[in-house]
């Protein structure tokens, strides 16, 4: 045990560990400023979303389009091109780790993440790749490392100080043209429909077996700040959704759909309380078992975008990404709660649920508005966060060990 | 102290999620609700808009004429949309009728491309609130002259919408000039121009039938059929079916179009819901039978 804990604590004082921490750092106030930009945007401001439709706050509130746009603004340029940012910090923090010109180096990777995701629309206006500017931050942190990498290891050679500037800048740019060139933008994860028609081909328990390991592939993939298979909230237009939705209607109740698990019923109504991973339970488990301040702190400020399900605050805040501590809960607890949500609507239990939810309804909610108040649900969505809280317990523990270890060490150099 | 902050904190939590719990059943009750009257209404109704300098009872003669020896008549409810956005609704839907014909009139009834951008819009107004009133899942529509116009710009600005829940069936225009007074296709006027531009937002599982009154070989009177047909510039290959008929012989002048006899009978075969088959073929027990069948 004690092994493991010196490891982790050695791993995370490497030179890697600590640009990607460092560059979380930058961008977490960012991103918690444009989660309650999002939040209120989509779920207070927006016709149908959870709290709009609950108090009818677009009727009532004056000034509301207006505001609406100021938080889409605040939005798009924050949360929507986080990626941006990344590449920024990854390349800046990278050559302060070299002892180089950290500015410089910020400014080139943003620019050699540009040139990657430019993607010039129909009226030849510049415009960037959504998908990499909102989820390829991974790729972003990758960018911004290499590019500073090659502008250490030209500062470091025998050429003139001109060419130890330019030369770099201009394969910088070459590479990444080139790679603009080859279709990188093109890259996207169009795995949706897909799931939607596994679902419907596969009998009952084979798409079981198929929405769990995409959840998991999901909550995998956010780790790595990464978009997965399903997306944030369930959008009830796919072909199952609209069948279950549809049985339902016609029998008056839900207890009799053709499609008992998908990624509604199983992963969106149980396994995303909070965001993936079931963020509400870490936040939860740690204001319970952390002494750490700062933990506790982050995760004050992310309870509110966490209840309409917005879980960026702490994923760079703690952070959760890239976080090998927190690797095994974040896809557990999930996990059992899909399994255990699946088993109580095998065993007629509970029903699916099926019904529309409202944008950013609370998660143990979604099952509840789902299935059109059926209280067993809600019961068992409360008891899912309790076991989960508990799931994350001994993690937050650790990992408190280990940022006091790591401090120790840190001390005694 | 830091024990009774707590307590505050989880005796705060615990009101508030009871208070969401409450409010979100009721809304969650009330929206099944909604969505389950919507989903098994029989309603299908018929709206219809005149062209301009045209009222809401400018199908008057055309419903009569539908409605004769009809055991279930057809019920006539009017929306007359005024310049300030507000809707002054007359006629009533008769109980046991799935099939009511609605016209939607415009106070506001000139013609030119302005105002049928403006009457667009005030139909959806209109239709947004019949919605709301009638929850039926799917309808039809027929516009003479320039209503047929209003309805191609409903379709590509505001019906998207709708669409996931409420089908459009069939959408037959009669007499509409999609290119104005231009004879000829090569001559677009910037409203064909637009609907060309638009047309991806057609639904495409529509069955669109275009009818085309002819007193010469070329016009009904007033509209030049070479505009009549340029609907298809629009429809044809976007929509599921696009049929064009064009009518002659007395009534074909382009005002007496709608209570053409042939178009009523185009109406009634393509347009209505089928006829359910009189009681007495389904069940041969009835015997209030035969003189009612044509």
């Amino acid at each position: 045990m004690d092994r493991i804990l010196n490891y982790t604590v050695k791993l995370r004082r490497s030179r890697m560990t600590k640009i990607v921490r460092n560059t979380l750092t930058i961008l977490f106030p960012i991103m918690l400023i444009g989660s309650f930009a999002e939040v209120l945007k989509f779920t207070f401001l927006t016709k149908n979303g959870y709290m709009a439709r609950m108090f009818g706050i677009p009727y009532w509130l004056p000034f509301n389009n207006e505001l609406n746009w100021i938080m889409g603004v605040i939005f798009h340029c924050t949360i929507d091109m986080i990626a941006l940012y990344a590449a920024y910090g990854a390349a800046y923090f990278t050559a302060k780790e070299y002892k180089k010109d950290a500015a410089r180096a910020g400014a080139v990777g943003l620019m050699a993440f540009l040139i990657i995701s430019f993607q010039p629309n129909s009226a030849g206006m510049p415009d960037f790749s959504r998908f990499l500017m909102s989820e390829g931050m991974l790729i972003a942190l990758v960018v911004g490392y290499l590019c500073s990498r090659i502008l250490v290891i030209f500062g470091n050679s025998q050429l003139d100080r001109r060419n130890q500037v330019i030369l770099p800048v201009i394969i910088i740019i070459i590479l990444s043209s080139l790679l603009n060139f080859l279709g990188i933008v093109m890259i996207k994860l169009e795995i949706p429909t897909y799931v939607a028609s596994f679902v419907m081909q596969h009998t009952q328990i084979n798409a079981l077996f198929y929405v769990l390991g995409m959840g998991t592939l999901t909550d995998l993939l956010s780790w790595m700040a990464v978009g997965g298979p399903f997306t944030n909230s369930p959008t009830f237009t796919d072909t199952p959704s609209m069948a279950n939705l549809s049985a339902a209607l016609k029998a008056g109740s839900p207890w009799k759909v053709p499609y008992n698990f998908t990624d509604t019923t199983l992963f969106h109504s149980f396994a995303n309380f909070g965001g993936t991973g079931v963020t509400l339970a870490l936040i939860i488990a740690i204001l319970i078992f952390s002494k750490k301040p700062r933990n506790r702190n982050v995760s004050k400020w992310a309870i509110f975008p966490a209840i309409f399900n917005n879980d960026y605050p702490m994923m760079l805040g703690i952070p959760v990404l890239f976080n090998p501590i927190y690797l095994i809960p974040f896809v557990v607890a999930p996990l059992i709660n899909m399994i255990i949500a699946a088993l109580f609507i095998t065993l007629r239990l509970i029903p699916a649920a099926v019904y529309p939810v409202p944008v950013g309804t609370p998660g143990p909610l979604i099952g509840f508005i789902g299935t059109n108040g059926n209280w067993l649900t809600l019961v068992l969505g409360i008891f899912l966060i309790i076991l989960d809280v508990l799931i994350y317990m001994p993690f937050v523990r650790l990992s408190d060990q280990i940022s006091t270890r790591a401090g120790q060490i840190n001390e005694e150099d | 102290m830091k024990k009774i902050k707590v307590w505050f904190w989880i005796i705060i939590s615990v009101i508030l999620s009871v208070t969401m719990v409450s409010i979100s059943l009721n809304w969650s009750r009330a929206s099944v609700t909604d969505l389950t009257k919507l989903h098994n209404s029989r309603l299908s109704p018929v709206i219809m808009i005149p062209g301009s300098s045209a009222s809401v009872d400018r199908f008057d003669t055309l419903v009569k004429k539908l409605n004769k020896n009809n055991r279930n008549p057809h019920s006539l409810i009017k929306v007359r949309v005024t310049t300030d956005d507000k809707l002054h609704f007359s006629g009533r839907l008769r109980q046991g009728d799935n099939e009511p014909i609605i016209v939607v009139g415009f106070q506001n009834n000139h013609d030119g491309y302005d105002n049928i951008k403006k009457q667009a819009r005030w139909f959806n107004l209109a239709f947004k609130s019949l919605t709301k009133q009638y929850a039926f899942n799917n309808f039809k529509v027929i516009g003479h002259s320039n209503g047929g116009l209003i309805y191609t710009t409903f379709l590509e600005k505001y019906y998207a919408s709708y669409s996931s829940q409420i089908k459009l069936k069939q959408l037959m225009t009669i007499g509409s000039p999609y290119n104005f007074n231009e004879k000829s296709v090569r001559h677009k006027t910037q409203m064909l121009s637009d609907f060309i531009k638009n047309r991806d937002k057609i639904p495409s599982s529509l069955s669109v039938y275009s009818v085309a009154g002819t007193e010469t070989y070329n016009s009904d009177g007033l509209v030049p059929l070479g505009s009549v047909m340029a609907g298809k510039y629009i429809y044809q290959g976007r929509v599921k079916h696009f049929t064009t008929i064009s009518v002659s012989g007395s009534d074909a002048q382009h005002s007496d179009l709608p209570q053409n006899d042939q178009i009523i009978d185009l109406i009634n075969r393509y347009i209505l819901d089928p006829k359910q088959l009189p009681k007495n073929l389904q069940n041969t027990n009835n015997l209030d039978n035969s003189p009612k069948l044509k």
